[in-house]
């Protein structure tokens, strides 16, 4: 397919030039200042362009039969794939940086000059300040271990006091229990008990009233018989 | 059979071309002076009506970076033109290289087919879908900052990024229920 003839071609011209380095004579702008940043951009570009080229270069060469859906199935996987692997290059990026960056950082500081001062000056104030906050964490986490312990205790405590309360509660509701089973037993007796004698008593008053009032026998004179004559009064008569 | 394409000819040093294209050519001047605001880069606009390309300045065209098809939902023409454009376009270019946008499609006035269609249209050429506000300066202003975006990565001046692998991001998905009756 002739695409693939032009792009190979392009690719040649492309390398060509961003070998020579300096910008394409082309229509100028006016903006042409070639300073590094600026010819260092270009370079990125070109580099990046070259390298979308030699995708689709490489995209025509295996020419792998394979559907739509199928290709559509595998397309989230090799995405998660890409993802992988450029978090894996950023990271690197970031070691190396900080790597690179430290090591300048020591340099600087075996040269023993100004601004070697200047640093070492910072760099034992950060050492300072990380100790400080190193003891201010373990005072902190002992406070709160301690906080733990104590909130631990009164847990317990309340647990036992509630523990407490349900016996006490229970064994105040066991002791009403037989003893006021024995109490109605007993009660229950002793009142059958009276009310029987009660009317045993009430009866014999009766007779005892009636054998007074039959015999018209003047109570009220003799002392004795007006004694037992009040104490009958004093029952009700029963129906 | 003038096909657009992608790769025959060199990219721009230092500058980023875009196409945009649209039915009605409302949009498109008011967003090609947004976008040629940029300082950092040269941004070459060039505006058409549709594809196929007039042969005349087929020379004289540099290379485009990224198509930008614009289409108003309350037209039925836009929609139509913009499809028949597509056949005009190198399939290389939708790896990345093509944008739909649309504008008016907070209109009440617009049935939720037309949105639907564009959608799935999107969706089946993997190409990332834009809303824009074309009324308000603002709304220029940031349709035309969204384009830089991808317009940026479309020209290589991102590093480490690639039109290609951007559209894998910023693909348009249809969602699995467009095909049911909305609560409107």
């Amino acid at each position: 397919m002739e695409p693939s003839d032009s792009v190979g071609d392009l690719n040649c011209t492309m390398e060509a030039v961003t070998l020579s380095g300096g910008p394409a004579p082309d229509s100028s702008t006016g903006q042409k200042d070639t300073s590094p940043a600026v010819m260092l951009r270009i370079k990125q570009q070109m580099s990046n362009q070259c390298f979308e080229i030699a995708v689709q270069l490489n995209a025509g060469k295996s020419k792998r039969s394979c559907s739509t859906p199928e290709a559509e199935r595998e397309l989230p996987d090799y995405v998660d794939e890409l993802e992988r692997v450029k978090t894996n290059h950023f990271n690197s990026t970031l070691t190396l940086h900080r790597m690179q960056m430290w090591h300048a950082i020591g340099e600087k500081l075996k040269q023993n000059d100004l601004e070697a001062e200047a640093l070492k000056a910072v760099s034992d104030r950060c050492m300072a300040l990380c100790s400080h906050i190193k003891e201010l964490q373990k005072e902190s986490r002992d406070l709160q271990e301690g906080i733990t312990e104590i909130q631990k205790k009164r847990l317990e405590m309340k647990r036992l006091t509630h523990e407490k309360m349900k016996e006490i509660e229970e064994q105040m509701c066991k002791k009403e229990h037989p003893d006021t089973e024995k109490y109605r037993a007993a009660l229950e007796k002793g009142q059958a008990n009276l009310e029987k004698y009660k009317k045993m008593t009430i009866m014999t008053q009766n007779v005892l009233r009636g054998i007074l009032l039959a015999c018209k026998v003047n109570w009220l004179d003799d002392p004795v018989l007006r004694d037992i004559a009040m104490t009958l009064e004093e029952f009700p008569v029963s129906d | 059979m003038s096909l657009l394409k992608p790769f025959s000819k060199l990219p721009g040093l230092n500058t980023a071309n875009i196409l945009l294209v649209e039915g009605e050519e409302q949009f498109q001047q008011s967003l090609a002076d947004a976008l040629v605001e940029e300082t950092a880069f040269t941004v070459n606009v060039r505006l058409a009506k549709s594809l196929p390309l007039p042969l005349e300045n087929e020379e004289s065209r540099p290379r485009i970076d990224l198509v930008v098809f614009i289409i108003n939902l309350t037209s039925e023409l836009s929609f139509q033109s913009a499809e028949a454009s597509l056949k005009y376009l190198d399939p290389g270019y939708f790896l990345g290289k093509v944008c739909f946008m649309v504008t008016n499609a907070r209109n009440a006035s617009v049935p939720t087919e037309q949105l639907d269609a564009v959608r799935k249209l999107a969706a089946s050429l993997h190409c990332p879908l834009l809303f824009a506000e074309d009324q308000t300066p603002d709304g220029v202003t940031n349709a035309a900052e969204r384009l830089m975006t991808i317009l940026k990565v479309a020209a290589g001046l991102v590093p480490m990024a690639t039109s290609l692998y951007l559209s894998s991001l910023t693909r348009c998905t249809v969602p699995l229920d467009i095909d049911q009756p909305s609560f409107e």
